[in-house]
């Protein structure tokens, strides 16, 4: 491992000559007529970059796009994304995490790769930024995340005023940076458990088994209470950074069509409808019932680890401001109150 | 602000005693989150709880909508003004009992923090309450309060328009939040969600976004109270409620009609009158 500590102006010539052999997203200040947001974009200028607030949406608008090209005419021809290679800056924690969920899920899950999604994937190189302070609404910490590292990212920011210490992990990024002044190791640590301290308080504390049980769950008279006021909007979903559900569909005209893997949310009536007509999800506590247990029964069941990250996206975004924590602390209560329940896993 | 505060106090104690005396099971209201302090509608049956009750100028979401929810059940619900314009159009749409609801009523809306359409609001009382709160604003007042804004979108040329809307619906990703916030989006159907014919295709491609922005544009013809409830839910920051208060502006002009002003009044879309020349519809 490769430890560097450069200040700004090095850092904004390392980014120039980055540039000439890699396409450069980051989280840029977005004026959209009704709100200013945070979001990650593809960007020329090292200034842009807003090191200091978490982005409102998540990179996985770049890793997993809203509607991607597939295949043609029903025949296997594949759009692999033939752009060069990328490297998305300033990524937290809780977001690196997010892109591992989809990783296990379109590449290193057996039963089935995403070739379109690998071939994006294997373009892209994350480079990690350290969490300077606990964001309005996340809770990373307490779902068992490190804000402060993450070791998914094979470069990794430390921000510390105008100064920034690059931990390279990855081998194949030394020739790139070797001529950089090095940062002392110690220091660095230093910095990190600094840091670390800073994020102990935290008003959500939780202790539910993972992954919930699934049967007892289903069953519970929880989710009507939960999802009382959900509008049932796909904005949860979209702007999570783990919900990864997709629907095919075939696009075109005059005879060309394109297939398309497009996000679907399960937060829709659609979602699960049949074209019998049944749908097994037709109300919207049934449908919040499955957000929270996929992330919180279904994923750990079925890969490592959770399917949330606390992010806190779908709290700051949700027009009615439905807060998955309140929804988790009524889990919580539910399992108490049964008596302390077993994880689905024993 | 001590009108907010004022009108909270109000709020609690009607509901209260109104859960108290068992006139209605629920009360719909807006309330603080447990771990933030934002508003989010709370659903109040206990009436110890009913001190959750707030008012503040971030209560921006529409709670008319929920009624729908509790049909059968005697509810009270929290209105501001243009919320009471909804209820009222729901009641002149016969979706709702009256006497299954009792309607607190914010009389003298202070106003809702970035809501632009609570700029143009001429209601600014109750149109429809069983209880209300807050102090009744006077004609000259709500006149004062009037801001004379230009509609810069009324002054563009077509070309103009045409260049504002397609930067604003390419931003849209079709998360549907403007449509669940709407009140007037109640169907249990949209036309986005059926495939036989298909209006509105999946992908989230510029022309699907006017397709679906204009054909529910076309819904709140007479219906829309221009409440910013859809612009407030959107999380791309779009001007969605521009078409919805066009649509607004152009029923009042045309047939000197407004939703929800009377519970009683017929509605623009299911009413005619044998001596109307239809100039407006065919110009």
């Amino acid at each position: 491992m490769m430890i560097k500590k450069i200040d700004k102006n090095q850092f904004k010539e390392l980014f120039d000559k980055l540039k000439e052999n890699y396409n450069i997203a980051a989280p840029v200040l977005i004026d959209k007529n009704k709100k200013t947001l945070v979001e990650y974009h593809y960007i020329d200028d090292f200034d842009k970059i807003d090191w200091d607030e978490q982005a409102d949406s998540s990179p996985k608008n770049i890793i997993f796009p809203q509607n991607a090209p597939v295949g043609n005419d029903y025949k296997e021809k594949q759009y692999y994304d033939t752009e060069q290679d990328t490297l998305i800056l300033g990524v937290r924690s809780c977001d690196i995490e997010a892109i591992k969920t989809l990783d296990q899920v379109f590449i290193e899950d057996e039963m089935y790769i995403d070739k379109n999604y690998k071939a994006r994937r294997d373009k892209i190189t994350l480079v990690g930024l350290s969490c300077p302070q606990r964001n309005k609404s996340c809770f990373c910490d307490t779902l068992g995340f490190n804000p402060v590292e993450s070791n998914y990212a094979p470069l990794y920011i430390f921000k510390d005023g105008n100064e920034f210490w690059i931990k390279v992990k990855d081998k194949k990024f030394e020739s790139v940076f070797e001529n950089l002044p090095d940062g002392n190791q110690d220091k660095l640590e230093e910095l990190i458990e600094k840091r670390i301290n800073t994020f102990t308080e935290s008003s959500f504390e939780l202790d539910i088994p993972i992954p919930l049980p699934e049967k007892e769950m289903f069953e519970a008279d929880i989710w009507e209470e939960m999802s009382e006021k959900c509008l049932g909007c796909g904005i949860c979903t979209y702007y999570c950074p783990t919900c990864y559900c997709f629907n095919f569909i075939w696009e075109g005209k005059d005879g060309e069509s394109t297939k398309y893997k497009n996000w679907d949310s399960c937060m829709f009536s659609t979602y699960s409808a049949h074209a019998s007509g049944h749908n097994p999800r037709d109300s919207k506590e049934k449908r919040y019932r499955n957000r929270i247990m996929h992330k919180f029964s279904y994923h750990p069941l079925n890969y490592e680890g959770l399917g949330c990250v606390g992010c806190g996206r779908c709290i700051d975004r949700c027009p009615v401001n439905l807060d998955i924590r309140e929804a988790l602390k009524l889990t919580e209560k539910y399992l108490e109150e049964k008596g302390g329940a077993k994880s689905g896993k024993d | 602000m001590k009108k907010y505060e004022k009108i909270t106090e109000e709020i609690v104690e009607i509901a209260e005693k109104l859960l108290k005396e068992n006139t209605v099971e629920k009360v719909i209201g807006f309330g603080i989150g447990i771990f933030t302090e934002e508003v989010t509608p709370i659903f109040i049956s206990n009436p110890e709880n009913a001190d959750r009750l707030v008012f503040n100028s971030k209560a921006e979401m529409s709670l008319a909508k929920y009624l729908l929810n509790y049909k059968d059940q005697k509810v009270a619900i929290v209105a501001k003004p243009c919320d009471s314009r909804a209820i009222a159009t729901y009641l002149a749409e016969d979706l709702i009992k009256r006497e299954n609801i009792k309607v607190i009523g914010i009389n003298g809306c202070p106003g809702i923090e970035n809501n632009t359409a609570c700029e143009e609001c001429d209601i600014r009382n109750a149109v429809i309450s069983d209880y209300t709160v807050g102090k009744k604003m006077t004609e000259e007042e709500i006149e004062a309060k009037l801001k004379d804004k230009e509609d810069k979108i009324e002054k563009m040329t077509p070309a103009e328009r045409m260049e504002y809307f397609q930067k604003e619906f390419e931003r849209c990703t079709r998360c549907y939040a403007c449509r669940e916030a709407c009140y007037v989006c109640y169907c249990e159907q949209c036309f986005t969600e059926g495939n036989q014919p298909e209006w509105v295709g999946d992908s989230v491609k510029l022309n699907d976004n006017f397709t679906y922005h204009l054909m529910r544009a076309m819904h709140m013809a007479g219906r829309c109270v221009n409440c910013g409830a859809c612009e407030m839910a959107c999380p791309e920051g779009i001007d969605v409620r521009a078409l919805a208060a066009k649509m607004c502006r152009s029923a009042e002009e045309l047939f000197d009609y407004r939703a929800g002003i009377d519970s009683d009044q017929k509605t623009l879309l299911s009413d005619y009158d044998v001596n109307d020349t239809e100039s407006g519809f065919m110009e």
